[in-house]
């Protein structure tokens, strides 16, 4: 008898311990068992609403405006019949006490029920206008100076389609906001001018040393006809020498030699000089060098002394595949969207520099505008010299996409964009989607 | 001491017993713990599948080059949905295209020799892709790394309904209705374009009237032609509807000759090229010679419809015979064919390039009805710019281990 009462206080014990357990066993409910993730359904529903804007617009229209009953009607048909929504917009306002004024709200429903979720979404005002002020290049140290060959007696080669004042102009017009003072080289006694280091304007920012220069002439660069006699290596009938003097002078003053297309320095130009001379192409007012003009221009930046090389260093889709297509860059593919030019993200190198002529010339790539390709090619990089002097080279093909080059000197010098209106009052408002669902499982 | 034994015998066998009793209720609250456990990991893995498929492109993805594998014949690396042109839930109508559409049975073509993938939503409106250019459900579960775990289902289904039916037909007058789930749209804005057939030539010729309207608020809107006889006349109404950001569009054929047509097969994703084939060589039927026309429109930026011209776009289709086509651009848009065995007895076939430009709908994957516990996710993408539900039902494909 006493083991049988013993044996029932052991089933006391059993059973109370497993109702206790029971008890403690926390199950979830049945909604959150197998959930509709409703944040990421709240955000693609107001993503979706705002495709052409419209979310954007109803949501700094008036109380009683239609669009809002348009908008309510847009939300019933969007969801699934079981999901209930609350929308709330929000002014987002910087001064006052109070961070966030509610505008309007609509729901279907009286409550959200035990559960909801939320996505929040922030549209701007058609009516501001969100302004950025660049750094200036050269403002906190050297330089800041951005000359423009725009020499109006110098013929172009390998910017078909377009002449180097078109060029220049575009040029610009996209980067005259990002450097202290933007000088169009007229001619090219202009051009001889600074490389003698001599200003050519009156502003007081203007500085011929850490200065930008960029030929928008193409394959070929303005000579003036001072260097008629001191740029031509007569032993080899070659104004090689010329750009072997352009490569000294970049590196006396510092400069950053932009190359926009092709070979770079593969012709000389001057109009008056050569006025019976032409390409091969039937473009007059020019001489070629061919290779040996970058070979000698490398001579000059590097301080050696002048050897007439006519070595064709660059590379094609003959020397290999990969510069068929070329890509930009992560780093320019970043900067596409900070500086908002976007040129197209593929493109084709016939003039790609070999990866040689960094050990050769004492040069280092501070800043990769295309891919390199295959450790063996450069088609479009930011070089610096371990001394002074630095080149920015676009191998690419015909014809230029004067973007490139802009966005390549952006990529090598990276000034800053300051948002100036982000503290702006009534320029934004902030949509907040509420969902639920109603039913049980 | 023999009482003594049966009590003791007695106080084990209901001991034994509670202590059974116990350890079924524990293991019934452990069953079920581990069974909400299962299905929330599926409701978790669900939501990670359909926003992997939705936001991303997908591999090979370069568009300028024409690798893209929506735009192309080859098979993809990795699979995903999105347009690789935009950001977020923008989806490519062309990798769309792709997908092997599980809800038809294949058809035959025996002048290629080859089977079609078959979406077909009416009479005279199909997508009908070669097999070998499709992405079959295997593939895309292979590439999403589900294959043998999971099952999935995905369904794009456009959120506005638009409807288009003649209220009288001479002069022509067609109601528009726009509704989303069930709701009527008020005050949407509806573009259309009315394509008549003008068969009077070796080859039927179409023209094109374009017009706008406005939903009242039952969501309907009246579009009128007048001096058009519907009743002789074979004619297409195409109408894209837009309101509060969302987008949808619709359509309306009438017919007077459909014993035998000709029937737009993909030919090459890659160049855009299309067979016209005679549909007696399809689906059976009479086989008549048929003389078409084929035009493109496209849905521009401002949401009117415009002309893009073809080449080689008349031509006879014999049954034994078929022609080609190209479509030389990579928008969206509405193959329009219109054909004519005689004078009296035309028609009009229209084909989407882009499954949303004639807003087709998209079932991917199989039935998820006989699965023993399915989770759903949605959301809400536009696939160029027409506004759709992509839904995936997704199921274990290995069983649950507590029950048997």
């Amino acid at each position: 008898m006493m083991r049988t009462i013993e044996i029932l206080f052991v089933i006391i014990i059993i059973l109370g311990a497993a109702v206790i357990a029971s008890l403690y066993a926390f199950l979830p409910q049945p909604q959150q068992v197998s959930p509709i993730n409703l944040q990421r359904l709240a955000l693609t529903t107001l993503e979706m609403l705002d495709s052409d804007h419209s979310l954007s617009q109803t949501a700094f229209a008036a109380v009683n405006d239609p669009s809002w009953s348009q908008l309510q009607t847009a939300l019933s048909a969007s969801l699934p019949p079981n999901i209930v929504y609350n929308l709330t917009v929000y002014d987002a306002s910087a001064g006052g006490t109070q961070l966030y004024n509610i505008i309007n709200s609509i729901s279907n429903a009286q409550s959200m029920g035990i559960s909801s979720d939320v996505a929040t979404y922030l549209v701007a005002s058609s009516n501001a206008t969100f302004n950025s002020t660049p750094q200036k290049i050269g403002a906190n140290g050297a330089g800041g100076t951005l000359y423009i060959l725009n020499c109006s007696d110098s013929n172009g080669w390998w910017i078909t389609g377009y002449t180097a004042q078109t060029l220049a102009q575009d040029l610009y017009n996209l980067l005259f906001p990002y450097f202290q003072v933007t000088i169009m080289v007229q001619n090219t006694t202009q051009f001889g001018q600074i490389l003698n280091g001599t200003k050519i304007s009156t502003s007081p920012f203007e500085n011929v040393t850490n200065a930008v220069v960029v030929n928008t002439n193409g394959e070929a660069v303005p000579m003036p006809q001072s260097y008629n006699t001191t740029g031509y290596d007569s032993g080899n009938s070659s104004y090689a020498k010329y750009s072997y003097l352009l490569g000294k002078a970049t590196a006396q003053y510092n400069w950053t030699w932009v190359s926009i297309v092709g070979y770079p320095l593969y012709y000389v130009s001057n109009t008056g000089l050569f006025p019976n001379n032409q390409n091969g192409w039937g473009i007059y007012g020019m001489m070629e060098v061919g290779a040996s003009g970058l070979n000698a221009f490398f001579e000059g930046l590097n301080n050696q002394s002048y050897v007439y090389n006519p070595t064709w260093i660059t590379g094609d889709s003959t020397s290999d595949p990969g510069l068929a297509s070329v890509y930009l860059s992560s780093d320019a593919q970043n900067n596409c969207n900070y500086y908002g030019i976007y040129p197209s993200q593929y493109q084709t190198a016939t003039r790609a520099l070999p990866v040689s002529i960094l050990s050769m010339y004492n040069l280092t790539v501070t800043s990769y505008i295309l891919q390199e390709v295959d450790n063996a090619w450069l088609p479009g990089a930011f070089y610096k010299h371990a001394g002074a002097g630095a080149l920015l080279a676009l191998g690419l093909a015909r014809t230029p996409d004067i973007r490139l080059t802009a966005l390549g000197l952006l990529c090598g010098f990276k000034p800053r964009l300051f948002p100036s209106q982000y503290g702006a009052t009534g320029t934004s408002r902030l949509v907040v989607l509420q969902l639920s669902e109603v039913g049980g499982v | 001491m023999a009482g003594a034994t049966i009590d003791h015998i007695f106080a084990i066998i209901v001991f034994l017993a509670t202590l059974l009793l116990f350890v079924g209720l524990f293991n019934q609250t452990i069953q079920t713990a581990i069974l909400y456990q299962s299905h929330r990991n599926l409701a978790t893995e669900c939501s990670d599948l359909l926003d992997s498929m939705l936001l991303n492109p997908g591999t090979p993805l370069d568009s300028a080059t024409t690798t893209f594998w929506g735009m192309t014949n080859c098979t993809p690396t990795t699979f995903g949905l999105q347009d690789p042109e935009f950001v977020q839930y923008e989806l490519s109508p062309f990798s769309l295209m792709r997908l092997d559409y599980s809800s038809a049975s294949p058809l035959y073509y025996n002048m290629t020799n080859m089977y079609y993938s078959n979406l077909t939503v009416g009479p005279g409106k199909s997508l009908l892709v070669p097999f070998n250019e499709v992405v079959n459900y295997s593939t895309a579960a292979q590439l999403l790394g589900v294959n043998g775990t999971y099952g999935f289902s995905l369904t794009l289904n456009p959120i506005m309904t638009v409807s288009l039916s003649p209220s009288s037909f001479n002069p022509l007058s067609l109601t528009v209705n726009v509704t989303g789930n069930g709701y009527p749209i008020a005050d949407a804005n509806v573009s259309y374009c009315l394509i008549n057939v003008t068969g009077q030539a070796t080859y039927p010729s179409y023209a094109i009237t374009s017009g706008t309207g406005l939903t009242n608020s039952q969501g309907q809107a009246f579009l009128s032609f007048p001096g058009f006889n519907a009743a002789q006349n074979s004619y297409a109404v195409v109408a894209y509807v837009s309101s509060s950001g969302l987008y949808g569009t619709g359509n309306y054929e009438h017919n007077l000759y459909n014993n035998n047509y000709p029937v737009p097969l993909i030919a090459d994703f890659g160049n855009g090229s299309l067979l016209f084939a005679n549909s007696a060589d399809v689906y059976g039927g009479t086989s008549p010679a048929i003389a078409y026309n084929a035009t493109f429109v496209l849905l521009a930026q401002d949401f009117n419809l415009r002309e893009l011209p073809l080449t080689n776009v008349t031509g006879n289709i014999s049954p034994g015979t078929y022609s080609n086509v190209v479509i030389p651009t990579n928008n969206t848009g509405i193959l329009v064919v219109t054909y004519e065995k005689d004078q009296n007895d035309s028609g009009i076939v229209l084909m989407p390039w882009g499954v949303s430009s004639l807003s087709f709908p998209v079932v991917f994957g199989p039935n998820p009805l006989a699965q023993n516990w399915v989770t759903t996710d949605t959301r809400l993408v536009t696939v160029s710019s027409v506004s759709y539900q992509a839904k995936l039902a997704l199921w274990s494909l290995q069983g649950y281990q507590v029950v048997s």
